[in-house]
């Protein structure tokens, strides 16, 4: 395992493409969990002035709620680590390195498993990345500060490490299935933004609400603030275990397609 | 008994309706030099695909060192495919430590390779930098890490300069005098006669021809002969020095002969024995006309 993911790791450690994107993702995701609160304190100035009811203050970083506001917020920046993965895997492709990788002695299924250890440890440094800012966001925000307070929702990171890793998984297969990085990533923010978008609209509900990506982004749900309340909009402040059990199905089928293309077709 | 290394079985593979690789078998022994000549398209790479285990074959079945193919046996095995295939950001070194990573090899080998190949002075530019002959000599020098005991080359003097092809049959002649047994792929037979011991003949995917080089790709002359006795014509023909074969054609005889003989050694040689001949003809035939006819006879 250590020896797949290093192979991993040799093929990327110089390649710039990857390192700007990473960076850039992490710098997003930064700024985005970092400066929402100043957001929306602003915004809230400006309609305090012409509020007949008072507004109450909103904060996102306070513990036990930290977690599960960053990670639905980190949630809608995946698709950056999902293009990420399309290119690696459509490289492996269009350089027919995978095919090099084969005839030296790596079993397809090896392949596979160096691709889901590089996923997986993706999933799990952008997770790490959410636990330290949470950390420090919580510790500096929350008055009353007690341990259970500051691990009571952190589950959420374990569903969120979930969410990140399902929705790699799929632009992987995606990877796979069309091999030209231009065309995979557009197939991905295609389908992942409009095409599955349009059949919940033209689908009814009880079917529609199992599709892949609305089940994976409905894991950690909208966060239950206490503006949502005035507005008599409950989401929920859990996750359902029966929504974990479906992902991890999508997961398992996404995995099972990829190793079935890859044992199937000539490389 | 010699080490049967690879041993292909009633091998085929169709796209559509062409057939790439036609009932192919074949058996490489160890310490062989074993060549597969044949024009473009023939199935050669195909092949190589298949026992490679990049290529799902329709039917048929292959053995490495005797057994049922896994991923292991590739890693005992060096291989050019057709293209060089590398990661192009990747220095040459940085793409030879993932195969040496690939195969369980230490690093130990890599500069050593690079050197043998000339590509030593450029081992940290990047590999898309590469002219098209150094990157073919990357390919060989990828194959030739942790000295495997096979090797599978497929075109290796493709986008060569006429130096380059000369080093790179030299070092396959080398590599092959310390005994690793060679399967080359190619569509030269200047390359196949100079580098194998032997060798198979492929066209449209089917073999049509196996055998020692010695035996089928010896530069001949063929010449027709008939005299009033052709029986003792044969009989005294058997002591000539350079006789490669001779075959009865009606009433006539058709002789090869090795190399540098011809008609007129013939003819006096049997004179001395006492045979007058009644009909000597010289057909010249070059082993680029044999390759062509042993291509065009069965299609």
């Amino acid at each position: 395992m250590i020896k797949l993911l290093k192979i991993e790791y040799q093929k990327i450690a110089p390649y710039k493409t990857f390192w700007v994107l990473f960076g850039l993702y992490f710098a997003v995701l930064g700024i985005i969990i970092f400066g929402t609160q100043s957001f929306i304190n602003e915004f809230f100035v400006d309609v305090r002035k012409n509020s007949p009811i008072p507004i109450p203050t909103v904060s996102l970083y306070n513990f036990p709620d930290v977690w599960q506001n960053i990670t639905y917020l980190g949630g809608y920046f995946k698709i950056f680590l999902a293009v990420l993965i399309v290119i690696l895997v459509s490289n492996e492709f269009s350089f027919r390195t995978i095919r090099q990788n084969i005839i030296n002695g790596m079993s397809k299924s090896e392949f596979l498993k160096s691709k889901l250890l590089f996923i997986f440890s993706i999933s799990l440094a952008s997770t790490l990345f959410l636990f330290i800012s949470g950390l420090i966001l919580g510790l500096t925000h929350t008055t009353y500060i007690s341990f259970s307070k500051v691990f009571n929702n952190s589950y959420f990171l374990f569903v969120y490490l979930l969410e990140l890793f399902s929705f790699l998984s799929f632009a992987m297969l995606v990877g796979f299935l069309v091999k030209k990085s231009g065309f995979a990533i557009g197939i991905l923010l295609l389908y992942s933004y409009i095409i599955e978008r349009i059949l919940w609209y033209k689908i009814p509900e009880e079917i529609s609400e199992y599709f892949p990506i609305r089940m994976i982004g409905k894991l950690i749900d909208v966060p239950n603030t206490a503006l949502m309340k005035i507005f008599g909009i409950n989401f929920r402040n859990f996750v359902s275990f029966p929504d974990i059990a479906i992902v991890i199905a999508y997961t398992i089928l996404f995995i099972f397609l990829t190793s079935l293309l890859l044992k199937k077709r000539d490389i | 008994m010699k080490e049967t290394i690879l041993s292909i079985n009633q091998l085929s593979k169709h796209y559509g309706r062409i057939r790439a690789v036609d009932n192919l078998s074949l058996d490489i022994e160890r310490g062989n030099v074993y060549g597969i000549l044949g024009p473009n398209g023939s199935g050669k790479t195909t092949t190589i695909g298949i026992i490679l285990g990049v290529i799902n074959a329709n039917s048929g079945s292959y053995k490495w060192f005797g057994n049922e193919p896994t991923n292991n046996d590739r890693k005992r095995i060096g291989s050019i495919i057709e293209t060089p295939l590398f990661y192009p950001y990747l220095t040459a070194i940085r793409n030879l430590k993932i195969i040496a990573d690939i195969k369980g090899l230490g690093y130990e080998s890599i500069e050593n390779v690079l050197k043998t190949v000339d590509l030593f002075e450029r081992k940290n530019d990047v590999f898309k930098t590469y002219s098209l002959g150094m990157k073919q000599r990357l390919a060989l020098a990828a194959a030739m890490l942790g000295n495997p005991e096979m090797m599978i080359l497929d075109e290796p003097t493709n986008g060569l300069d006429p130096q380059g092809i000369a080093d790179t049959r030299d070092l396959i002649k080398r590599i092959a005098s310390e005994g690793t047994t060679i399967f080359l792929a190619s569509h030269l037979l200047d390359e196949v006669q100079k580098v194998c011991t032997h060798v198979a003949v492929l066209n449209k995917g089917k073999k049509l021809f196996s055998g020692d080089v010695d035996e089928v790709l010896t530069d001949t002359f063929t010449i027709e002969i008939a005299s009033d006795n052709l029986e003792e014509l044969q009989k005294t023909l058997n002591d000539f020095p350079n006789l490669h074969s001779v075959t009865k054609d009606g009433d006539k005889l058709t002789v090869r002969v090795k190399g540098k003989t011809n008609g007129r050694d013939l003819n006096s040689f049997l004179f001395n024995k006492g045979i007058i001949l009644t009909h000597l003809a010289a057909k010249k035939k070059s082993l680029e006309s044999y390759f062509l006819e042993l291509l065009s006879d069965k299609k």
